[in-house]
């Protein structure tokens, strides 16, 4: 039987390339020099890409000429928005573990680029992004699709460079890989003039990854100094308290992590971002940090008395009222980035480093100890926000389906080993709190640009990085709609994505806080939805709807059980809020449960 | 408390580096008081001036968000008495009559001013110095009536050798940090202590 599927796939195959040998091959003579536009794709192949989400359009145009000789080679996934391209390749590049890269044309191409470019920023995810350019002669002449990106995606990008001059193409590349991946890892864009394309390259194309550039040098080992320093800071704490954030996810440190804790101890909270990179059942996990983080890591915050935070940055969303933060707390704070330690709190110790060289460092130079007085108040306290808010968010019968209960049956159902890839919002919050990970790199979501629409693409990108993983994207009724078209991309490249779409007619959180500090006037949250699941079939995704609490268990198997990309849209409780939550303006240990 | 800060940053020579760098201020909507770019003696490498009114305990912040540029190689900030520092500016003064002429250039002369162009009506006097003393000498040509006025950005160099030697071993072509010295660099400022 499956000797007969391979040779008829064998057959489609033949034919496909039939097809396309009729066609004019472009490719240059090994040996002699390429054009620009294949420049580009040869450099992609050097750096090992094997996807490129994309869009073509007229400046781009030559380079997609000569992608259509390496089809056999680079898989481009024609996504419906550039946006889509950007947040895919977010997606793909945190599974895959390298940069994701793509395509787009000038003009609107280029500045529909723009807000997953800021996402990946905030986020340190490696993307690169290519974009066409008018040619040099029209540029600054208001030419058709002319804009000018460089100036637009400067704030936005780690580094960005536009190429006039065909024989910088290799060079450009290799540094825009490097920059991209290195340190903290953060977008590139490289806009390429349709005239560097065009032209044929002077010299014999030669590609040589890059390792270095001047100027710039990621850090890797601590020193030994703060290492001891802070080594002894962690042996004489009594109230010790570890934070850790994406940083651990990007060095992959989770075992070094892992090691450091039981070592010492330590009990681990984690960012929104850190989710996933320590597993939840682990006795010394006590929950999320933040504004709806849990309720004992917060107050906690404020007793701790050496807090150890690794590769997060102390967000805005996870202080609160900085006058209120952790001020008794001596801080070692452990980051890649220079411009972090002090940035937002003063560390005692700021230890510049790579997150696995850090923690393997510092648990050779720290004592086996025992914390059980200490770790017994995160139990105490999370005992109240399991009796105050816990218990509250999951339904029973009769009563309508409450988002925090699908979350927790679908991580029963994947044994908190699938990849949740959560939109923003009241959704996304009650995903990050009630998931649990077994298992790493399970966790994607915008956190620092609070993106709505990111979730549907970022999954699509995820399912190419991680072919192997179940992916489930977890998306509001107003995200939903900001990337819905990206269903097509889902279905054309016959991705099987599981969608769980919770719907509650509402802007969730805008409408919370309208509810909260806003005297319940809630200014145009309420959505008047499409029939989503017609949409879906529209795009050829099949789905349904489900509204009762007796049929969330069997609708949650059929899009476990879909072999293809599926559709669940779940009718969810329109007026819930999430909780606790440390208001705007007010302090970690003024998080409210109620 | 805002103090005076002059920025000295050494880069690469590349497009649209001068924008990045500007985008660190007006993002925290720092106004810059003067900015000079040129080439240094080093070709390809470009040195900014910038002077800025800042706070004290969030200047080695915003150093650091222009340290995280890539194709800058060195960056740091000084006080007023850590740098010689000077502007140049010219005076375009009206002369209506020889003997205005002489006034004019007498008092050129005893401010070490010199007299840079001269045409039928008027004449260029051109003034290096610091701000007081270009501004003074405007104070005393107005009376004249003075038809353009320019004064360049503020340039510097650093007074304490020994520190600026540690920093600018990056620019050197083969130059490059040693661990030990890219941590110092990176999280503290050894200018502050240097002096």
């Amino acid at each position: 039987m499956a000797l007969i599927k391979d040779q008829a796939e064998q057959q489609i195959k033949e034919v496909v390339l039939d097809e396309s040998a009729r066609k004019p091959h472009k490719k240059a003579q090994p040996g002699t020099p390429v054009k620009g536009s294949e420049a580009v794709i040869l450099s992609l192949l050097a750096e090992d890409v094997d996807t490129i989400f994309g869009y073509p359009g007229g400046a781009i145009m030559p380079i997609y000429d000569a992608l259509y000789d390496f089809q056999d080679q680079i898989n481009h996934i024609l996504v419906r928005h550039e946006q889509g391209a950007t947040h895919a390749a977010e997606g793909y590049a945190q599974m895959a573990k390298k940069p994701g890269v793509c395509f787009a044309t000038s003009g609107p191409g280029a500045t529909n680029l723009v807000t997953g470019i800021a996402d990946a920023m905030l986020d340190s995810v490696p993307i690169v992004c290519v974009t066409g350019q008018v040619g040099e002669q029209f540029l600054g002449t208001d030419a058709f699709q002319e804009t000018d990106v460089m100036s637009l995606a400067m704030p936005i990008t780690k580094w960005c460079y536009q190429v006039a001059d065909p024989d910088e193409i290799p060079l450009i590349m290799a540094k825009a890989f490097y920059i991209a991946r290195s340190g903290r890892p953060g977008p590139v864009l490289v806009d390429i003039t349709k005239c560097a394309q065009q032209a044929k390259m002077s010299k014999p194309f030669y590609y040589e990854k890059r390792r270095q550039i001047k100027g710039y040098k990621p850090a890797s080992v601590p020193r030994e100094k703060d290492i001891v320093k802070a080594a002894a800071l962690i042996d004489e704490a009594e109230k010790p308290f570890m934070f850790i954030g994406h940083g651990i996810l990007i060095s992959e440190a989770q075992q070094e992590l892992l090691a450091f804790a039981e070592k010492t101890d330590i009990p681990v909270a984690s960012t929104l971002l850190g989710l996933s990179a320590f597993p939840s059942d682990h006795p010394l996990y006590v929950g999320m940090l933040g504004m709806h983080g849990n309720y004992a890591p917060n107050m906690l915050t404020n007793e701790a008395d050496v807090i150890i935070a690794v590769g997060m940055r102390f967000d805005d969303r996870v202080t609160g009222n900085l006058s209120r933060y952790a001020k008794q707390a001596k801080i070692i704070h452990i980051d890649i980035d220079h411009a972090e330690l002090g940035k937002v709190v003063q560390p005692e110790v700021g230890i510049l480093a790579d997150a696995k060289e850090a923690l393997e460092a510092l648990t050779s130079h720290v004592a086996t100890n025992k914390h059980p007085k200490w770790r017994a108040e995160f139990d105490r306290l999370h005992e109240q926000e399991v009796e105050k808010v816990i218990k509250k968010d999951f339904t029973s019968y009769g009563e309508p389906i409450k988002m925090g209960t699908v979350m927790k049956m679908l991580s029963e159902k994947t044994g908190g080993n699938a990849v949740i890839v959560s939109d923003v919002g009241q959704h996304q919050m009650m995903s990050a709190r009630y998931s649990r990970f077994n298992r790493t790199d399970s966790w994607l979501t915008s956190g620092g640009l609070g993106t709505m629409g990111y979730a549907l693409p970022a999954s699509l990108g995820a399912k190419v990085g991680a072919p192997d993983r179940e992916v489930v994207a977890v998306i509001g009724d107003g995200c939903f709609q900001m990337t819905i078209q990206e269903l097509g991309t889902i279905a054309q490249s016959k991705l099987p994505v599981k969608l769980i779409l919770l719907n509650n007619n509402f802007l969730g959180m805008v409408r919370q806080w309208q509810q909260l500090f806003h005297e319940k006037r809630y200014s145009f949250v309420e959505l008047q939805n499409p029939d989503f699941i017609t949409i879906a079939k529209g795009f050829g995704v099949p789905g349904h709807v489900c509204d009762s609490f007796e049929t969330l268990d069997e609708s949650l198997n059929t899009l476990l059980q879909s072999e293809g990309s599926y559709l669940l849209e779940v009718k969810v409780e329109k007026e819930a809020n999430v909780f606790p939550m440390v208001p705007s303006g007010m302090g970690v240990d003024q998080i409210r449960l109620e | 408390m805002k103090r005076r800060y002059t920025i000295i940053i050494f880069t690469e020579n590349n497009f649209g580096l001068l924008n990045r760098i500007t985008i660190i201020f007006s993002r925290r909507r720092i106004n810059i008081e003067s900015l000079a770019v040129s080439e240094t003696e080093r070709k390809g490498i470009s040195r900014y001036t910038v002077v800025i009114e800042y706070e004290e305990e969030k200047i080695t912040k915003l150093i650091q968000q222009i340290r995280k540029i890539i194709g800058v190689l060195v960056v740091f900030h000084n006080e007023d008495d850590q740098v010689y520092y000077g502007q140049i500016a010219y005076y375009k003064v009206e002369t209506r009559s020889a003997q205005e002429r002489e006034k004019i250039m007498e008092i050129a002369y005893r401010h070490q001013a010199k007299v840079a162009f001269s045409a039928e009506d008027y004449i260029v006097i051109e003034k290096t110095g610091k701000e007081d003393e270009i501004h003074t000498m405007l104070h005393l040509l107005q009376p004249f009536n003075v038809w353009e006025f320019v004064k360049s950005g503020r340039i510097a160099v650093v007074k304490n050798q020994a520190d600026f030697k540690k920093y600018a071993k990056n620019l050197e072509p083969e130059g490059w940090y040693s661990d030990e010295e890219f941590y110092e660099l990176k999280l503290h400022q050894p200018f502050t202590n240097g002096n």
